[in-house]
C-alpha cells in the first residue's frame, strides 16, 4: 500500500464500542468520523468518502434495515464496507454481505485483527472468518457433496473454493491456506473473492431464507 | 414470607407450603408461635359439584359432609348458604394439578346437567298437582331449567371419562328439544294469548335452542382464538426482549471481551455468559445432527472455563450418527481440545463437518507443536484417548504437528462412505 493512511468511518450505535475500537485501531488507520444511526451513517459515508466503513450489523434509525440498509442507500463510491457484528453467527451478516459488504469480523476481535481486516478490504479482497466460511459451506450444500460444474455457476462452490473455505473454517490464515494448497496468497484471495461474489449473487434459497428468518438477530 | 404462625396469613395457596413440615412437628400447646398452620383454602380437583365444601372442610379441619350440612342449613335463611357457596366458588382458587390427568380440568363426580333434567318432570308434577304453578309458570320453569342445563353443559361441565359418550350431546339435545316444545306451546298461545310477550318469549326460547346446537363450535373457535392470541403476544414479548438484550447486554459482553484481552479471566467469564445468554435467546428447533455439534460446543465451553483459552467451534452439515460413534468423537475431541489448551493455549479452532458419508472433526492450535513419536509410552493422552478411542469406534485420528501449530483430525467412519 502507499504511505497515505487508510481512512475509516466507524458506524455503531454504542459510543463505548466506538471509542474503544478507535483507541485500539493501529496507527496506519485514520478515523475520519463516527456515526450511530442509519441516517447518520449514510450522511457520514457520503460526506467523508472513507476507504473503509466499519459497519455494525444492527443499527437503529432509517427504515429499520440496519447495516444492510446503509449499504443500499448510501452512494458508496470507492468506499468498501467491513461488517461488524456482536456475534460470530453468519446468519447475522448474510444480509449485509448480500447488500455489498466485503467481509465481516466479530466485535470480539482485537484491534490489530480489525486493522488487518481493514487493510485487506481496502486492498480489494474479502475477509472471511471461520464461522462465515462454515456458513458458506453449509449454505452451498458442501457437506452433501454438491459441487459446481463450471466456475460461472453461482449456486454451488467449485472444488477449489470448497477446499479454501474448509481450510478457513478450520482456522487457517490466508497464508497458511496458500501453503497447504501449494498456491499463492493472491490465488487464495481470488477464490475468497469469488465465493463472496457467489454469496452476494446466488439465489440459493437457503441464503435468502436464512437472511429473512433471522431478522431478529 | 417466613414461617408465619398466624393461620390467617395462610391465604389461598401462598407461602404455606414450605411451612407445613416445620409446623407439624411442633405442638400447638407449647407456644403460640408454633401453632400448626391450616392448609390453604383451595378447591380440590376431584369434586362432587364444585369442590367448595371439600376445600372449606380441609381448610377448617372438619368433615366434608359437615360443611355440606352447614351450607344446606344456611340456605333457607334468605339464601345465605347459597350465596356463600357461590361466593366461595367464584373466589376460591383451584389447587395445583398433581398429575397430567388432573391438569386437564376439574373432575366432577355428579352429572349436574343430567340431574337438572331429571329434576324437571318432578318439579312440574309437584307444582301442577299442588296448584302452585300456573300453566304459564310451568312453561317458564321448564324453559328456565332447560336453559340452566344448557348453560351448565356449555360453560362448566367436563365429561367424566366413566360416563357414556353420548352424555354431553344427549343432555343438550333433550334440553334443546324441551325448549323448542316450550316455544311451540307459547307460540300457539296455549297459556296466555296476549300477543307480543308470548311471541318474544317463544322466539327467545327458539334462539336458545338453536344456540345450543351451534354454541360448542363457537366456544371452541373462541378459545382457540384466545390461545392463539396469547401465544402471539408471548412470542412478540420474547422477540422484543431478545432484541433489547441483544442490543444492550450482548454488546456490553462483547466490549468487555474486547477490552479485557482474549484469554483473561474476565473475558472468559464474559464469553461464557454471552454463550449462555445467546443459547437462551435464540434457541430454535434443533436440526437433526445438531446433537453432535451441540455436544462439541459444550466441550468447548467447559474447556474454556478451565483453561485460559478461546475455543471457537464451527459446525456444518447434519446427519445421524450411531450413539457409540458420537460418544467416541465427543470424548476424543475433548481430549484434543484439552491437550491444545494445556500445551499450546491461545486460540483453538474446532471445525466439525457432519455428513452422511463421513464426519470429520478438526482441532487446531497455534502452539509450538510436538512430535508424536517422541511422546513417551506412559503418556496416554494422544495415543490412547484420541487415536485408540477413534479406532475402537471404527474411526481414525491423525495428528499433524509443525512449529506453527498442531492439528488433530478425527474421522468417522475410517473410510468415507463405508460404515463399520
Amino acid at each position: 500500500m502507499t504511505d497515505a493512511k487508510l481512512t475509516v468511518v466507524i458506524v455503531d450505535d454504542h459510543s463505548i464500542f466506538r471509542s474503544g475500537l478507535r483507541a485500539d485501531l493501529d496507527d496506519s488507520l485514520e478515523v475520519l468520523g463516527e456515526a450511530a444511526t442509519v441516517d447518520e451513517a449514510v450522511e457520514a459515508i457520503e460526506r467523508l468518502q472513507p476507504d473503509v466503513v466499519l459497519l455494525d450489523v444492527h443499527l437503529p434509525g432509517g427504515k429499520g434495515g440496519g447495516g444492510a440498509e446503509v449499504l443500499r442507500t448510501a452512494q458508496l463510491g470507492r468506499t468498501k464496507a467491513l461488517a461488524l457484528s456482536v456475534s460470530d453467527s453468519a446468519e447475522d451478516v448474510v444480509g449485509v454481505i448480500r447488500a455489498g459488504a466485503r467481509g465481516y469480523i466479530t466485535k470480539g476481535s482485537s484491534g490489530p485483527q480489525v486493522s488487518r481486516a481493514v487493510a485487506t478490504i481496502a486492498g480489494g479482497d474479502a475477509v472471511f472468518s471461520p464461522r462465515l466460511a462454515g456458513f458458506v459451506l453449509d449454505a452451498f450444500g458442501a457437506p452433501a457433496g454438491e459441487q459446481a460444474e463450471t466456475d460461472a455457476e453461482l449456486d454451488r462452490l467449485s472444488k477449489r473454493e470448497r477446499e479454501v473455505m474448509r481450510l478457513i473454517a478450520r482456522g487457517f490464515a490466508y497464508k497458511e491456506v496458500a501453503t497447504e494448497l501449494f498456491i499463492s496468497i493472491k490465488t487464495v484471495e481470488t477464490h475468497v473473492s469469488a465465493v463472496l461474489r457467489k454469496l452476494q449473487l446466488s439465489s440459493r434459497h437457503e441464503l435468502t431464507a436464512w437472511a429473512l428468518e433471522r431478522k431478529l438477530l | 414470607m417466613g414461617c408465619s404462625p398466624d393461620p390467617s396469613l395462610t391465604g389461598p395457596g401462598r407461602g404455606a407450603g414450605p411451612c407445613l413440615d416445620a409446623g407439624v412437628t411442633a405442638t400447638a400447646t407449647t407456644a403460640p408461635a408454633e401453632i400448626e398452620p391450616r392448609p390453604p383454602l383451595l378447591r380440590p380437583r376431584r369434586v362432587l359439584l364444585a369442590g367448595v365444601s371439600a376445600g372449606v372442610a380441609r381448610h377448617l379441619g372438619r368433615r366434608t359432609a359437615t360443611v355440606r350440612w352447614w351450607f344446606l342449613l344456611l340456605a333457607p335463611l334468605g339464601g345465605a348458604g347459597v350465596l356463600l357457596y357461590l361466593w366461595l366458588w367464584a373466589f376460591t382458587p383451584v389447587a395445583e394439578p398433581a398429575d397430567a390427568e388432573e391438569a386437564k380440568g376439574l373432575r366432577r363426580a355428579s352429572p349436574v346437567a343430567f340431574q337438572l333434567l331429571l329434576l324437571l318432570p318432578g318439579v312440574l308434577l309437584v307444582g301442577l298437582v299442588l296448584g302452585v304453578l300456573s300453566r304459564f309458570g310451568a312453561l317458564a320453569v321448564s324453559a328456565l331449567i332447560c336453559c340452566a342445563v344448557i348453560a351448565w353443559s356449555l360453560g362448566v361441565d367436563r365429561r367424566d371419562p366413566s360416563w357414556p359418550a353420548w352424555y354431553t350431546s344427549g343432555t343438550r339435545l333433550v334440553a334443546a328439544g324441551v325448549l323448542l316444545l316450550c316455544a311451540l306451546f307459547a307460540a300457539l298461545g296455549v297459556t296466555n294469548p296476549q300477543g307480543v310477550a308470548t311471541v318474544l318469549l317463544a322466539s327467545a326460547f327458539a334462539l336458545v335452542a338453536l344456540g345450543t346446537l351451534f354454541a360448542p363450535r363457537v366456544v371452541k373457535l373462541w378459545s382457540e382464538l384466545g390461545s392463539e392470541r396469547v401465544a402471539r403476544v408471548k412470542e412478540e414479548q420474547r422477540a422484543e426482549m431478545a432484541a433489547h438484550l441483544h442490543d444492550s447486554v450482548l454488546q456490553t459482553l462483547a466490549v468487555i471481551q474486547n477490552r479485557a484481552g482474549a484469554s483473561s479471566e474476565v473475558a472468559r467469564l464474559a464469553r461464557a455468559q454471552e454463550r449462555e445468554l445467546r443459547d437462551w435467546l435464540f434457541a430454535g428447533p434443533a436440526p437433526v445432527g445438531a446433537d453432535l455439534a451441540a455436544r462439541l460446543r459444550e466441550v468447548a465451553e467447559t474447556v474454556e472455563l478451565e483453561h485460559p483459552v478461546v475455543v471457537d467451534v464451527v459446525a456444518i452439515g447434519e446427519a445421524v450418527l450411531p450413539e457409540e460413534a458420537g460418544q467416541a468423537l465427543v470424548a476424543a475431541t475433548r481430549e484434543a481440545v484439552v491437550n491444545a489448551a494445556r500445551h499450546a493455549g491461545g486460540d483453538i479452532s474446532v471445525y466439525v463437518e457432519i455428513a452422511a458419508a463421513q464426519t470429520e472433526v478438526f482441532v487446531r492450535d497455534r502452539g509450538a507443536g510436538f512430535d508424536l513419536a517422541a511422546v513417551p509410552d506412559g503418556r496416554l493422552g494422544v495415543r490412547e484417548s484420541i487415536i485408540g478411542r477413534m479406532q475402537r469406534a471404527g474411526g481414525a485420528a491423525t495428528v499433524r504437528s509443525s512449529g506453527a501449530g498442531t492439528e488433530i483430525v478425527l474421522r468417522w467412519p475410517e473410510t468415507e462412505g463405508r460404515r463399520p
